[in-house]
């Protein structure tokens, strides 16, 4: 069942001429962990504050279970915001910070008092009550503002980069906690990132953001894969595009008859593949084998980059460092498409 | 930051405009006095005008004139010494970090706030002693307590903005110290310190009890004469003096108004106003 | 660098209030008085005058300082939104901030008094019949017209530095509280009112020390008995009997004392700010 539909959702700033949302349908599945990826300024956060009610949407329909929350203000649409900036209180106690929200419901104390200490656990903060926010690594204060989130037990969380302001290790480490947290609680949650290593690691489904418009929604693998236009699959580090069309499950272009997957689109005229998955000196005998010299080399530390010369057809190939240290500018080589790798574009 | 325009619901407007009204208010019955000639009770308007009192108010006769220029002077003097002063002292506040520095922040900050008469009453004898009582230069003195730390409030919080790695590059570069000083850090320096003089000046402009007790009543100034027209019941001449008074603070704030944002000390000395 | 400042700060405004708490002590090398006693305090303290005029002198500072920081963060909750004109309107906002105190106490006189616009306004409406019949504000026991004219000053030095604290502050706090299911007005009592209360009560303690020690306000517009404590100083000082010194120096170290305790204050919630 779909928690959360939006529909045709459009937000144009006032003074502004250019649309900072344009025409976003989405459908956000209950339960489900969903990520708005895009670069920055691209219109997710918009899209965050208008779900969170915080800004009120120019045109389109935002449903919680199929009714429009549109004319319901933020504190009554249950659902929650996590912001980048852990946004504390600073003049409140961590476990009055948590019980917020609580306390907005006027609730008893002695339930509030039992709630945070509750989901203080779950974060891994418990005993921390006292504290006052500035006393909190800032790793603990995001585990903070997610608990103060949480605790209302939401129908949808709202995580707008929540952890890119944390260094890498602990950004790894709240990733791992949101992931439990999600599988505990089974909150459906909505989160905004720019980081697609994080999209893709943390979400069921995302939903790429390019300018204001929705470009793919789909799982990550599909988005990796499958991307459906050159631009998709640029934001995901596609860098061989190869010019041509489809004529019977084959890739009609200058370098010669590329054998395409069976569930390959059958209109396009871009060839796709990833750099790291061109394999270089295969059998002779096995499809898609082309000759090619390579143009230039780059060790860039795990990997090694090759910019070979495939009959006019430039592509860029990654492989590991050892494969490549006999390789050479000027040496020609064999390289190999394998069928599974590619993918077409229109 | 995106300009936008949510507009206000009526009762915002309404408390604006009465807000609005009651700040401007009081200046009206001024402006009007200064160019009636009567004005009784129970007339809402005066019932004729005539510029008498302004024509009082420019003639070589009248004291107004001379407490003007005497009021400028002070205030100027003040102005000056106060930068001489307070921009070294401003510089070192806000650039530098020292033992002690939020002792000397409060003895700053204190005469701004410690009412005026309660510093003054102690300080007349010592200015009676020194010949100093009754005179502008005495009364000048005095208008420090408010303006130098006004100054180096000002100042601190310019020089904090400021980055001094430029001096050194200068210094490097060969020039002298006054000239890295002239070259780089004035032209760095310069918006801040003219609007910071400029209020300086108008926190001396409006002294009253100061002046008035170092000046003993021999030094008239503009305010201290506001108070006797006002008193003695001068209604036209208290209100074209009040115009003239008025002036340079308005025009100041026409050019100097978004230096009011609180953030650069400018605005927490202007009660002293 | 410091040390020109220092020194003149020192001696200016330290010597000055050593002068003066010497002098309360009795000390008056000119009059031949070389001894130190508490006479001026004892006289003073136990003078119905000097109470009166403490008493009415904290009325005056209490409910102004009030007054004008409720009416300013009003204005400053109105000034803070976008909205058309605005520009305009902060301009006006802050008219009276260079306009010295003086003039707007004579504003309110001619505004006030019996005989002032208002008083016409009522005659002209048929609410009174001749000037004494228009409630006294000037002059009066109440002080009214002296706290209209520190509210009519204060309203916008404490409206901008609530503005400036607002800007710094952000809204995101306030979205927070928001999302998490506050009100507006909720996010107001418990998000933005605390945050914003180290502001408010920094500029309330300016605002209280300076109208509790300014002379030529309560001077223009305050009854005689009893007078403003400024008021009553500079009448003990230039007093011909040179005995009543000792007693306006005597208050004028309470009027310091008071401010010294709204200084700590202050440096302590500027401090507690700065920190957060």
């Amino acid at each position: 069942m779909s928690d959360l539909a939006l529909e045709h959702l459009t937000k144009i700033y006032p003074g502004s001429e250019t649309p900072a949302v344009e025409g976003v349908s989405l459908n956000v599945e209950s339960g489900s962990l969903t990520a708005l990826l895009g670069p920055s300024a691209c219109g997710k956060s918009t899209i965050l504050k208008m779900i969170a009610g915080l800004l009120t949407p120019t045109s389109g329909d935002i449903r919680f279970a199929g009714s429009s929350v549109l004319k319901q203000p933020p504190q009554s649409r249950d659902a929650v915001m996590v912001f980048q900036d852990h946004l504390l209180f600073p003049y409140l106690t961590v476990g009055e910070n948590v019980g917020f929200g609580l306390k907005m419901r006027v609730q008893a104390k002695a339930k509030i008092n039992r709630a945070v200490g509750e989901i203080l656990e779950l974060v891994q903060l418990s005993g921390l009550e006292q504290r006052k926010p500035s006393e909190l690594s800032g790793g603990q204060q995001q585990r903070v503002a997610l608990a103060r989130a949480l605790i209302l037990r939401p129908r949808i969380l709202l995580l707008d980069e929540p952890f890119s302001n944390l260094d890498e290790s602990l950004r790894l480490e709240m990733q791992t906690l949101l992931k439990s947290l999600h599988a505990e609680m089974k909150t459906t949650m909505l989160f905004v990132t720019h980081d697609q290593e994080e999209a893709i690691t943390l979400a069921d489904k995302i939903a790429l953001l390019l300018s204001g418009r929705l470009r793919q929604y789909d799982i990550p693998q599909n988005l990796y894969n499958h991307p459906k236009d050159r631009e998709v699959a640029q934001f995901f580090g596609a860098r061989n595009f190869i010019s041509g069309r489809v004529e019977a499950g084959k890739f009609d272009c200058p370098l010669g008859q590329i054998v395409l997957p069976e569930n390959a689109p059958a209109d396009g005229r871009l060839l796709t593949i990833r750099p790291e998955n061109i394999v270089i000196g295969s059998n002779a005998s096995s499809d898609n084998s082309f000759p090619a010299t390579i143009a230039s080399k780059k060790f860039l530390g795990s990997q090694t980059r090759l910019e070979l010369d495939a009959t006019g057809q430039e592509l860029t190939v990654l492989l590991s460092p050892n494969i490549a240290e006999s390789l050479q500018a000027g040496t020609e080589i064999i390289i190999q498409l394998p069928r599974q790798s590619l993918w077409v574009l229109p | 930051m995106k300009t936008r325009f949510q507009g206000l619901s009526g009762l915002s407007w309404l408390s604006l405009a009465l807000l609005i009204s009651w700040l401007i208010l009081p200046l009206i019955p001024l402006a009007l006095w200064s160019v009636s000639r009567s004005w009784f009770f129970p007339d809402i308007l005066p019932s004729s005008y005539s510029l008498r009192a302004w024509s009082y108010v420019f003639s070589t006769t009248s004291e107004v004139l001379p407490a003007l220029g005497q009021t400028a002077l002070i205030a100027l003097g003040a102005t000056c010494i106060s930068v001489i002063i307070g921009v070294p002292a401003g510089r070192a506040l806000g650039l530098y970090q020292f033992r002690g520095k939020a002792v000397i922040e409060i003895l700053i900050l204190a005469p701004m706030i410690v009412p005026g008469i309660a510093v003054a009453l102690g300080l007349h004898v010592v200015f009676l002693k020194l010949g100093l009582a009754g005179s502008a230069i005495g009364v000048m003195i005095v208008h420090l307590i408010p303006t130098l730390p006004y100054m180096v409030l000002v100042m601190s919080g310019v020089f904090s903005n400021y980055n001094p790695a430029a001096e050194a590059q200068a210094r490097s570069l060969g020039a002298s110290p006054l000239q890295a000083f002239y070259y780089v850090t004035l032209p760095a320096i310069l918006p801040g310190l003219m609007i910071g003089s400029l209020f300086t000046f108008l926190v001396s402009w409006s002294q009253y009890i100061l002046t008035l007790l170092i000046g003993g009543g021999r030094v008239v100034t503009l305010p201290l004469l506001l108070f006797n027209f006002a008193s003695a019941g001068r209604n036209d001449i208290t209100g074209a003096i009040s115009m003239i008074y008025i002036l340079p603070g308005v025009l100041l704030l026409l050019v100097a108004a978004r230096y009011l944002t609180g953030r650069n000390g400018n605005l927490e000395g202007m009660h002293r106003i | 660098m410091l040390s020109p400042a220092l020194l003149i700060v020192c001696g200016l405004f330290i010597g000055g209030l050593a002068l003066g708490f010497v002098g309360s002590l009795g000390y008056m090398p000119l009059i031949g008085q070389e001894t130190f006693n508490l006479d001026a305090y004892r006289q003073i303290l136990l003078s119905e005058r000097f109470l009166l005029s403490f008493l009415l002198t904290f009325h005056i500072a209490f409910t102004s300082t009030v007054i004008a920081s409720l009416l300013a963060l009003g204005a400053a909750l109105i000034l803070r939104q976008s909205f058309l004109g605005r520009s305009v309107i902060n301009f006006l906002f802050q008219i009276n901030l260079t306009v010295p105190h003086l003039v707007g106490a004579v504003g309110i006189l001619y505004l006030f008094s019996q005989s002032g616009v208002f008083a016409r306004l009522a005659y002209e409406f048929s609410l009174i019949s001749k000037p004494s019949e228009f409630p006294a504000m000037i002059f009066d026991p109440l002080a009214i017209g002296i706290i209209m004219q520190y509210v009519w000053k204060e309203i916008p030095f404490i409206g901008l530095i609530l503005l400036a604290n607002m800007q710094t502050i952000g809204r995101d706090y306030e979205a927070v509280a928001q999302s998490l299911g506050a009100s507006r007005w909720q996010s107001f009592r418990h998000v933005l009112l605390p945050l914003l209360m180290p502001g408010l009560l920094t500029s309330g303690m300016i605002v209280f020390a300076f109208t509790f020690g300014a002379y030529e306000i309560p001077a223009l517009l305050g009854q005689n008995y009893p007078a403003a404590l400024p008021v009553l100083a500079y009448q003990a000082f230039t007093d011909v009997d040179l005995n009543a010194r000792p007693e306006a120096l005597a208050m004028a170290m309470i009027i310091a004392l008071l401010s010294a305790v709204m200084i700590y204050g202050y440096a302590r919630f500027t401090r507690r700010y700065i920190r957060k």
